[in-house]
């Protein structure tokens, strides 16, 4: 093993890790919100990448274009969501976690289950991007220019995202709502339009996220699975609920599974990410950032 | 008791109900069960192969003008010309819903034979079933070469297996040496399910028995978000020839990520599977130029049998895709089925099966370029013969075996 190796490895671990963050935060800040686990986070990421497809094969749109009016669209479709689904779910008085795991799990099924039945189950690719397919070569390391804006733009979002949340009004009422929703409808608050916005904000971010994936990975209906599956164990890593902890766990499974690779046969490289997690549940149960 | 009146015309009118029930019962449908993925990571394949099975349906139920059993009449002649039904059941790639589905096909919709499964996995537990039950099972398009030696009875393939297709590739690189190319050292790349397990372990075999030296043998996880640590080892490993064995999904990011982390291999030699998937050329085809697939199908034997043209016309017309390895497979394998039930003029599982141990077709009343169909004492057809494809300008030309080739092979890729 040359040291060309190690560090092609753990540059490429680094920039898939801090897109995972991206794609795990915004189940993170619903987590942290409202307590409720979204269990078609896979699919919000599924549907932003066919969005960006769409948008890329009929309208000539290139992804980097398309990566605001996605996140935009998904804004409007997580508010949505919460309004049709979840605002009714959490109402369960008996088995309310089970109510919201099974109401949005089921949401999942169904958008796979469309997703399959209007767009087919082809495997479709955004062939020609701006971005897609260059590569930066910096003395024999190679860095992908798509997961390079990614990991830029997931670092931009992130500083966003702090400072939305600890600056400004709606980020105070967005903490407010999470600490006690009783008591923030005293003060006039809308406890509803809070979490509106929350699963809004949540769903774009993994909007963003999933324009810039469109760039380097393959679009079919069942392209959320894999992907929200590092999400849940990065924010059980990072802490649930904590936006920083989605960031640092994103960066800590990448770093792990493109270390474990090295070491172990490839086959076996999320045995890693999971062997740290259990590690992290060992000491500190809520995860390394959690609050709760 | 009195017969009144109600009684006679309650009678009547229900054996008139019953009648033509009965009239319908003696040339009933013949009932096939074929199970795939319909939903899931592989649905693209389960509706292609949909599309390819009711080619092969029509073709058998009407009258075509086709040098291929049971074309030219309608229906099942041996069964009083009963139609083939078929019913399609979703096994989602996992082997215990294939399990459950192959159950429910036998006992509840009554299937008199199963065909499948795309996933070596999934026919590995329909195929027990099937045995449980005495029901023929046919593997149209799983090439695991441990499938037929598991001493099952009911167990049929009519097309070739992994060692099978693994050979040609090795006979291939033989005939390359001699002409001089230099062909020393393969990087094998398999996925971690039956089929890459199988076809690697093939490979590395033969590999050690001609003398070939396997410079990396990487085993990844099927769909991973990310194959940037595997395609480093390949890289550098930097093999004469690189070996795949992976479905469209992993193929799509294998090639995507081989691009970004700048290599370029000297040749691919591919074990079929995604690589011989419109959606992989449709995403990176423009990288895989002179790419080699093995296959067991290739759309230039229209030229020699018209008759492969106007079945790929009608395909084409449902799918919107010419046949490929799997959906040329798949369509044989209702016909050699179905050819069997006709002689066994009866849809009992053991009927079926001692006429399909009996089944002698000709390669060329078939859309294959196999000798024949005919098949051992384990129910593996050993004159199926695969040929090399290799990716030129946009399509498929065969290369190999010598016989078929219809061009030279372009070798290394550009």
């Amino acid at each position: 093993m040359t040291a060309e190796t190690i560090i092609q490895s753990l540059a490429s671990g680094l920039l898939m890790g801090l897109l995972y963050g991206l794609i795990a935060v915004g189940l993170a800040l619903i987590f942290g919100l409202m307590d409720v686990v979204n269990f078609a986070h896979g699919e919000f990421l599924m549907i932003a990448m066919y969005a960006t497809f769409f948008l890329f094969a009929f309208f000539a749109i290139d992804p980097l274009l398309a990566a605001p009016l996605v996140a935009a669209a998904l804004f409007v479709f997580g508010a949505v969501v919460y309004l049709l689904v979840v605002r009714f779910a959490v109402r369960a008085k008996a088995n309310a976690g089970m109510v919201q795991i099974f109401s949005t799990f089921g949401l999942a099924i169904v958008m796979r289950g469309l997703a399959q039945f209007f767009f087919t189950p082809d495997y479709r690719s955004v062939t020609h991007s701006w971005l897609g397919g260059k590569t930066i070569s910096i003395g024999g390391i190679f860095l992908p220019v798509p997961q390079l804006f990614g990991a830029l733009v997931s670092i931009a979002a992130f500083g966003a995202l702090y400072f939305f949340i600890n600056r400004t009004d709606f980020g105070r009422a967005l903490e407010a709502t999470r600490e006690d929703a009783g008591a923030v409808a005293l003060v006039g608050i809308d406890k509803n339009r809070v979490f509106a916005l929350g699963w809004g904000l949540g769903a774009a971010l993994v909007g963003l996220a999933g324009a810039i994936m469109a760039m380097f990975f393959y679009i079919y209906p069942d392209v959320g699975a894999s992907f929200a599956l590092v999400a849940y164990v990065t924010v059980a890593l990072g802490g649930f609920g904590s936006v920083f902890g989605a960031f640092a766990g994103g960066i800590i499974v990448g770093l792990v599974e493109a270390t474990t690779a090295l070491m172990l046969p490839p086959s076996l490289k999320s045995v890693g990410i999971y062997a740290v997690y259990l590690l992290v549940v060992f000491v500190r149960p809520r995860g390394l950032f959690g609050s709760i | 008791m009195t017969i009144s009146r109600r009684n006679v015309l309650l009678g009547a009118t229900a054996s008139a109900a019953l009648l033509p029930m009965a009239a319908r019962a003696q040339t009933s449908d013949v009932v096939i069960g074929v199970i795939y993925p319909l939903s899931g990571a592989s649905a693209q394949i389960g509706v292609d192969a949909q599309k390819s099975f009711e080619t092969a349906a029509e073709i058998i139920n009407k009258k075509y003008d086709f040098d291929l059993p049971l074309a030219r009449g309608e229906g099942l002649p041996g069964l009083g010309g009963a139609k083939v039904r078929l019913v399609f059941a979703d096994h989602q790639a996992d082997p215990q819903k294939g399990r459950a589905e192959a159950e429910r096909l036998i006992t509840q919709e009554k299937v008199c034979a199963i065909i499948g499964t795309y996933q070596s996995a999934v026919a590995v537990t329909v195929s027990q079933i099937c045995e449980r039950y005495q029901i023929p099972f046919m593997s149209a398009d799983n090439s695991s070469p441990s499938l037929h030696r598991r001493g099952l009875k009911f167990y049929f393939r009519p097309a070739p297996h992994d060692e099978m297709f693994s050979a040609a590739m090795f006979d291939f690189f033989d005939a390359m040496k001699k002409k001089g190319t230099k062909i020393e050292t393969l990087a094998l790349f398999h996925e971690d399910t039956i089929f890459g397990t199988d076809s690697g372990n093939a490979q590395l075999k033969l590999a050690n028995e001609r003398g070939y030296k396997v410079v990396a043998d990487i085993k990844y996880r099927a769909n991973s978000p990310s194959l940037s640590a595997e395609v480093q080892q390949i890289k550098a490993a930097s093999a004469d020839v690189l070996m795949p064995s992976s479905y469209t999904t992993d193929g799509i990011l294998l090639v995507k990520t081989m691009a970004e982390l700048g290599y370029k291999p000297n040749a691919i030699v591919a074990q079929d599977a995604g690589f011989s998937e419109k959606a992989l050329y449709d995403a990176v085809g423009d990288k895989l130029e002179a790419v080699i697939s093995r296959g067991s199908f290739s759309l230039d034997l229209a030229a020699k049998r018209p008759m492969v043209g106007t079945i790929n016309a009608m395909f084409k017309e449902k799918s919107g895709k010419d046949l490929n390895d799997f959906s040329s497979r798949q369509f044989m394998a209702l016909i050699v089925m179905s050819e069997a039930i006709n002689r066994a003029k009866s849809v009992d599982g053991d009927k079926i099966r001692e006429a399909l141990v009996a089944t002698d077709i000709p390669g060329a009343q078939t859309i294959m370029p196999w000798k024949r169909v005919k098949f051992d004492d384990m129910g593996q057809n050993n004159d199926a013969d695969p040929v090399l494809l290799q990716y030129v300008g946009g399509k498929f030309v065969t290369i190999f075996p010598p016989q078929a080739a219809v061009a030279e092979a372009v070798w290394p890729m550009k």
